[in-house]
């Protein structure tokens, strides 16, 4: 990968540093937390923390490995939601609940697959291709499932076991987040694959001109990045029986695309790695379940967590100031 | 030959009766004011502005009041913003400018409509609010005491969550859309039995906004903090059964009451069935709709009388499920109503 090494690893120096301000906000944070609030320190409340982020960040997992190509997936809570919806909505017709997983799982995979190509070959910007593939994708599910609210069939176990069981003390969908995230670390880090996805996010004009396949590339990730979405949405069925599409109308996209940008990989592509997405995610976690545990109001809960946010980036923006050397073509 | 005669004027007179009787009962086959009720009804138009369609409630409704519309020959459009509060002020100001003879509007909150309302009122068109009151009192609101729906599960609480064998005070409110009418006027219910039963504490006061992940993380978090926390109660079934979920995974389903209100779709008795919820509050969207569908007949039948000058209130039935009677007619599937 001609380029990529050097300059990857000058920028992974460099943003590593909005990583570690990051994670300082969020080691702050807990101190307070665990000094002022009772039970928040205990090993519950800290398994709560990671169980109720487990779909924040296998979601946030996804987009930044599209994010590092220098693409966004805004489809990803659409593709969710109805890729799980779909799965059971077959089931209902009498089909093998896992075999109905299956099918949805291929499902997402095409849509995977469109938005790939709508981005790679026809060369649609991606934040317009997903923005619009996202509300297709969702309004031909709405005009499909009568419900927004789709209920698993009950006695499933492995879907019961995603919900309630834990391996070693530690629930199935932290289990699930943590390997999800694992095997995406190991991929992006130690695969040849996984460095094309860097340089073509570096400058994807320079990796087509040295002769990388960026196109598959490109819709490879889409296609990943969706079924890591379904991915999230079967963890979300496990845990609350049943599937609700309308979280396509929350903020809940943004929050992934947030933990993605807060955690240090830059929209620009190129940089970062899951170890950013871990610590946006989780700085998100404590924040929420320190305020839920001190009752504030949805005001003030959104609020603060903004002024926190804003402040992250601020700090990194005083520690790193942006100038011509560091900041890339398409930095937003 | 006397009796022949009377014989002969008496059978007269009978035919003459019968006679008479038949033809009055010709002119009473039509049954007495129902040509101008079909009248009244007929070619009439009538929009439906609600928050989202995909809800059970809606679905609900809008089964009985098409049946009614088919039957009685008015059209009822449903313009659907999908949980859009924007596209919600589109579809009300576009439903404005047509000039129907009734909008039914389904409020957001008590804010986003209440000019709309306003306009449309004055502009002549006569509008029925269903479940989710506006501040605009408009001619007709057909839905939930919201108030007593309040009171309902506090005080559901109250039993289970005072007196010497209550395993704490302590009890969740996991509200709605803070903004949203059943919200303010359940809140109102809910203080007024917390005043009543001061020893209740309520721990956590939190928005799930109608959604169950949301609703089983705070409920998570909150037993972390309150591991003997005794009840929670809710706003929406569909929503509480994530608290159900985060309560059953901490294995403390004997130990906290979860008490909500819901359509009484049958989905909501499954979740009883499941041990995810203990009481619903059943307001039957079903009925909700007969009523309205009244109202809606009211509204058309006289034309005559102006917009917003007789305001009139219709609150539904509410049913206590819980698992003893989570049968019948307290777990309706949309293919029952129709």
């Amino acid at each position: 990968m001609p380029g990529s090494g050097k300059s990857d690893g000058r920028r992974l120096g460099f943003k590593a540093s909005q990583e570690v301000v990051v994670v300082a906000i969020s080691v702050m944070l807990f101190v307070v937390f665990s000094a002022t609030l009772n039970n928040f320190l205990s090993r519950g409340n800290v398994i709560a923390i990671l169980k109720n982020v487990s779909i924040l960040g296998t979601l946030a997992v996804g987009m930044g490995f599209v994010v590092v190509g220098r693409g966004i997936d805004l489809t990803m809570v659409a593709v969710m939601v109805v890729g799980v919806a779909f799965s059971i909505w077959i089931s209902t017709w009498g089909i093998d609940f896992t075999l109905a997983v299956i099918c949805g799982a291929i499902l997402v995979a095409v849509i995977g697959l469109f938005t790939g190509v709508m981005v790679a070959v026809a060369e649609v910007p991606p934040i317009f291709a997903t923005l619009a593939i996202a509300s297709s994708v969702y309004g031909s599910g709405r005009i499909v499932f009568a419900s927004d609210v789709l209920y698993a069939p009950p006695d499933i176990a492995w879907l019961k076991f995603v919900g309630n069981g834990s391996v070693l003390g530690i629930p199935m969908s932290v289990v699930i987040f943590g390997a999800v995230a694992a095997l995406m670390g190991l991929f992006l880090r130690k695969t040849r694959f996984g460095r094309l996805v860097y340089a073509t996010g570096d400058n994807p004009n320079a990796a087509r001109t040295t002769g990388l396949p960026t196109r598959p590339i490109i819709v490879t990730q889409y296609v990943i990045s969706a079924l890591i979405a379904f991915t999230a949405g079967i963890i979300m069925t496990g845990l609350v029986t049943g599937i609700d599409t309308r979280l396509y109308n929350s903020s809940l996209i943004y929050d992934v695309l947030l933990v993605v940008v807060l955690g240090g990989i830059g929209l620009s592509g190129g940089q970062g790695g899951v170890r950013n997405v871990i610590a946006g995610t989780i700085l998100v976690g404590i924040l929420t379940n320190g305020m839920t545990i001190l009752n504030f109001s949805y005001t003030s809960q959104n609020l603060i967590k903004s002024v926190i946010l804003l402040g992250a980036l601020a700090i990194d923006a005083i520690i790193n100031p942006r100038d011509e050397q560091t900041s890339q073509s398409g930095d937003i | 030959m006397k009796i022949f005669k009377k014989c002969l004027l008496a059978g007269m007179t009978a035919l003459a009766l019968m006679g008479a009787a038949q033809v009055a009962s010709a002119q009473e086959t039509d049954q007495v004011g129902r040509a101008p009720y079909l009248e009244s009804l007929k070619g009439k138009k009538v929009i439906f502005v609600p928050i989202s369609q995909g809800m059970d409630l809606n679905q609900a409704w809008v089964m009985v009041w098409q049946r009614h519309a088919a039957r009685y020959g008015f059209t009822l459009e449903v313009r659907d913003p999908n949980g859009d509060t924007n596209a919600g002020i589109r579809a009300m100001q576009g439903a404005i400018a047509e000039k129907p003879d009734l909008i039914i509007v389904q409020n957001p909150d008590v804010q986003t409509y209440a000019r709309l309302l306003k306009q449309a009122q004055a502009a002549g068109i006569k509008v029925l609010q269903v479940n989710m009151q506006s501040a605009t009192q408009t001619d007709s609101y057909v839905g939930n005491d919201w108030i007593e729906m309040g009171r309902l599960e506090m005080g559901e609480l109250a039993k289970h969550c005072t007196g010497p064998n209550a395993v704490s005070h302590k009890v969740v409110w996991l509200a709605g859309v803070q903004t949203g009418a059943a919200n303010i006027y359940m809140r109102t219910g809910i203080d007024e039995v917390l005043k009543a039963n001061p020893e209740l504490q309520l721990v956590s006061d939190q928005p799930a906004d109608y959604i169950s992940e949301k609703a089983r993380q705070i409920t998570e978090t909150v037993l972390q903090q309150h591991p003997d926390l005794c009840g929670i109660m809710g706003i929406w079934d569909n929503a509480e059964v994530g608290a159900g979920a985060a309560v059953a995974a901490a294995g403390k389903q004997d130990q906290v009451t979860i008490v909500t209100n819901g359509a009484g779709a049958a989905t909501g008795c499954e979740s009883i069935k499941n041990g995810l919820l203990d009481v619903i509050f059943n307001f039957n969207a079903p009925i909700q709709g007969e009523i309205a569908a009244q109202q809606i007949s009211e509204l058309l039948q006289h034309p005559d009388r102006q917009a917003g000058s007789e305001k009139t209130i219709f609150f539904g039935p509410i049913t206590r499920v819980d698992k003893t009677n989570a049968t019948g007619r307290n777990c309706w599937k949309p293919e029952d109503i129709k």
